[in-house]
């Protein structure tokens, strides 16, 4: 070998290294979310990256979990430098995904929602959140959780109640006919704020309709000169003296979980987990679920999405990923391992428990959502109406003042 | 020869110890904390890249528009009250009584010290459970023994839940106060508390003129201590009740944790922060200035 070729071969190989380190480096992803509660969510996620990676070779995935308090102060962090993930974790919402489209760190998907024609798979009312921030649709689902009441068929059954309520006054209606069968209509744990809160959010619906509800929980008109709203705390302090199973301020969610398996009360406000959480400590049967009769049509829920950062390096490469994950064969190959069911509406279920296919029609019929509290205010916002809400439930707050206690906090946040 | 004279100087060899530590501490607590009077001063959430000059909006905003900040300053002053007065006279009774030639003492001394070490967060899980209304322990006593009108919402009353939360607090604290008398206890002059006898004195005499005196400097640390964790009460607060219910049990330290780690409006968290840091300077300051001259006149 000469010194002329063995200079020329190394000089190719090293620029084929350089440019392997430039195709790896423009190749790599970085996705941030949680930590995943369970080992199955862990291998899917894991199948996942890998299939997308075998798929597009040279192309490396990495997945950085953390605790939720964690994940979102490293976002905060990496929100003020270069460095950042290409796709993230967050929750959809005004309130907590909202902050960082506002923030200027998600970037608007609206070309790669047509691009992939994701309306076409995604259930509407998971889809139906990227829409909601202002500058174009943010964010693809990555689960969606609708809310529904859980009732104990025995305990209606008791009380007299021969079918599900059609309407808000119906479902009154029947917790005072529950009382007078000296049972608690519902339960619900008053430490973890967002318990009771959920409360106040389907009777803000109920009362409100969906115009003013949404223009509440946007700040667009004054609380105190919106009758509903002060209806609404009427209707909070009416539930927390009449229906609710007290005392519920000391408890927690779990806590209150453990009352309504043991029949305690009739009826409880959760979301679509709460199926195998009964089938795993009860029997199934025993109850049925419908949605609360808000009469507009829309469910209660949230959803968690995955944003792409106005920081990845390559967004179309972010954006692939995420069709990757978001389709059809995916989804339903790790189908129940992050959710009940999938984001993806094309996925075929089989052998469905009676409660898991009723919500898989919830899920296929609403295509409106509106979502919790906590998830639609900014986060100073949630704090104050979290203690609006225990003050009226607790009897230390009239009505009236609730509303102008909201006001005034959004009013002095300028 | 001169290098031998530069590390024989005391002043330098008290540098040399010194300084590692000194570094620690600048880094790890002087730092953070011109930092957070700093930040006091600015509106960030964390996420803008740009933290916007306010002057004093945050302490403003604190004093005077804050529903919650004022509830979290009067929860801390009684917090602190309670646990200067109760867990050390529990602690100074519990010493007293161990102190003596008693059957199974040091078993005794270890039980009462055992909850010091449990993580404070672990303790309110415990006591969250045994205040439960419907399961808890209390709450089943209370029926078993026919006194089911007894039973109340410990945490979710707002008329008792920060003595519920005290509660706890006094019994994982009071082994801490304990454990240092006992300590105090050991340097009481013996041939003082003799002579005292022979002289007629009774137990409650040779305690007021014999021991008290002699445990002044173990109170005035057990006292410091005391109103500087209860100034910063946080970990057993945030497990039981979270502040709750309706902030009513929201104490200084959490509302700080809460603004700044949660609500993510730093310049306001640090605000309240800095509050936090005046009110246990005025408090500690003049005191452990006082018991200073006291002790040099006694001396």
């Amino acid at each position: 070998m000469t010194l002329i070729s063995a200079a020329s071969r190394a000089a190719m190989a090293g620029g084929l290294l350089l440019a392997g380190t430039c195709l790896s480096a423009a190749e790599d992803l970085t996705l941030w979310t949680l930590n995943f509660s369970s080992e199955a969510s862990n291998e899917a996620f894991n199948k996942i990256t890998a299939g997308f990676e075998a798929a597009n070779p040279g192309v490396k995935v990495t997945i950085v979990t953390r605790g939720t308090d964690d994940h979102k102060t490293a976002i905060r962090v990496a929100a003020g430098t270069d460095k950042g993930p290409d796709i993230y974790f967050m929750w959809a919402g005004l309130g907590l995904g909202g902050e960082y489209v506002k923030a200027g760190l998600s970037l608007p998907l609206d070309k790669y929602y047509a691009e992939y024609k994701w309306d076409e798979k995604l259930v509407p009312a998971a889809a139906s959140f990227s829409r909601i921030y202002e500058g174009g649709r943010h964010g693809v689902p990555f689960t969606f959780k609708g809310e529904a009441l859980y009732y104990n068929k025995a305990l209606f059954e008791k009380a007299g109640i021969t079918g599900t309520p059609a309407n808000y006054d119906e479902l009154v209606a029947d917790a005072e006919k529950l009382k007078a069968a000296g049972i608690p209509a519902i339960t619900f744990g008053g430490t973890v704020n967002w318990h009771v809160m959920r409360l106040m959010d389907v009777i803000l619906e109920s009362k409100c309709g969906v115009e003013k509800h949404d223009a509440l929980m946007n700040m667009k008109v004054d609380w105190t000169k919106e009758a509903c709203a002060t209806d609404s705390f009427a209707e909070l302090d009416k539930w927390s003296k009449n229906y609710i199973l007290s005392p519920f301020m000391g408890i927690d969610q779990a806590q209150s979980f453990n009352l309504f398996v043991a029949g305690r009360a009739a009826m409880m406000l959760e979301g679509d987990w709460l199926v195998q959480q009964l089938a795993e400590a009860g029997n199934l049967d025993d109850y049925d679920l419908f949605p609360f009769p808000t009469g507009t049509n829309r469910l209660y829920g949230f959803a968690e999405y995955h944003y792409v950062s106005t920081k990845a390096a390559n967004p179309d490469l972010a954006a692939k990923f995420l069709d990757y994950f978001n389709s059809t064969e995916v989804q339903q190959s790790v189908l129940g391992k992050f959710s009940t069911s999938s984001i993806n509406k094309q996925v075929v279920y089989d052998n469905l428990r009676p409660m898991d296919k009723k919500w898989l029609d919830i899920f296929n019929t609403f295509d409106k959502v509106y979502m919790n509290g906590d998830q639609a205010f900014p986060l100073d916002v949630t704090t104050e109406y979290f203690r609006v809400i225990n003050e009226v439930a607790s009897g230390n707050m009239a009505p009236a003042d609730a509303a102008t206690a909201m006001q005034t906090f959004i009013a002095n946040k300028g | 020869m001169a290098t031998r004279a530069i590390w024989s100087n005391t002043r330098i060899q008290a540098a040399l110890l010194l300084g590692p530590a000194l570094v620690v501490y600048v880094v790890f607590a002087v730092f953070p904390m011109l930092d957070v009077i700093w930040l006091s001063f600015f509106k960030w959430n964390g996420l803008d890249p740009v933290k916007v000059y306010v002057g004093t909006t945050n302490y403003v905003d604190v004093f005077t528009k804050d529903p919650v900040f004022w509830v979290a300053f009067r929860n801390t002053m009684i917090w602190t009250a309670l646990s200067v007065a109760i867990p050390p006279m529990i602690g100074l009774a519990l010493a007293l009584g161990l102190n003596q030639p008693i059957f199974g003492r040091n078993t005794l001394r270890a039980i009462y010290y055992l909850p010091v070490i449990i993580a404070p967060i672990a303790v309110a899980t415990m006591w969250r459970w045994m205040y439960d209304p419907f399961f808890g322990l209390f709450g089943q006593i209370l029926t078993s023994m026919g006194l089911q009108s007894w039973v109340k919402d410990w945490l979710g009353n707002r008329d008792i839940a920060l003595y519920s939360a005290f509660g706890a607090y006094v019994w994982q604290s009071v082994g801490f106060s304990m454990v240092l008398f006992l300590a105090g206890l050991q340097g009481v002059n013996r041939s003082l508390v003799e002579a005292a006898r022979i002289d007629g004195a009774g137990r409650w005499a040779i305690f007021r003129y014999v021991t008290l005196p002699a445990l002044r400097t173990t109170l005035t640390i057990v006292l410091v201590l005391a109103i500087i964790s209860s100034l910063k009460a946080f970990d057993i607060v945030y497990g039981l009740t979270g502040g709750g219910p309706a902030q009513s049990t929201q104490m200084l330290a959490l509302w700080a944790f809460t603004q700044s780690m949660q609500i993510f409006d730093f310049g306001r968290g640090s605000a309240i922060s800095v509050v936090l840091l005046g009110v246990t300077l005025t408090v500690v300051i003049p005191y452990v200035r006082w018991t200073q001259k006291r002790e040099e006149v006694a001396e």
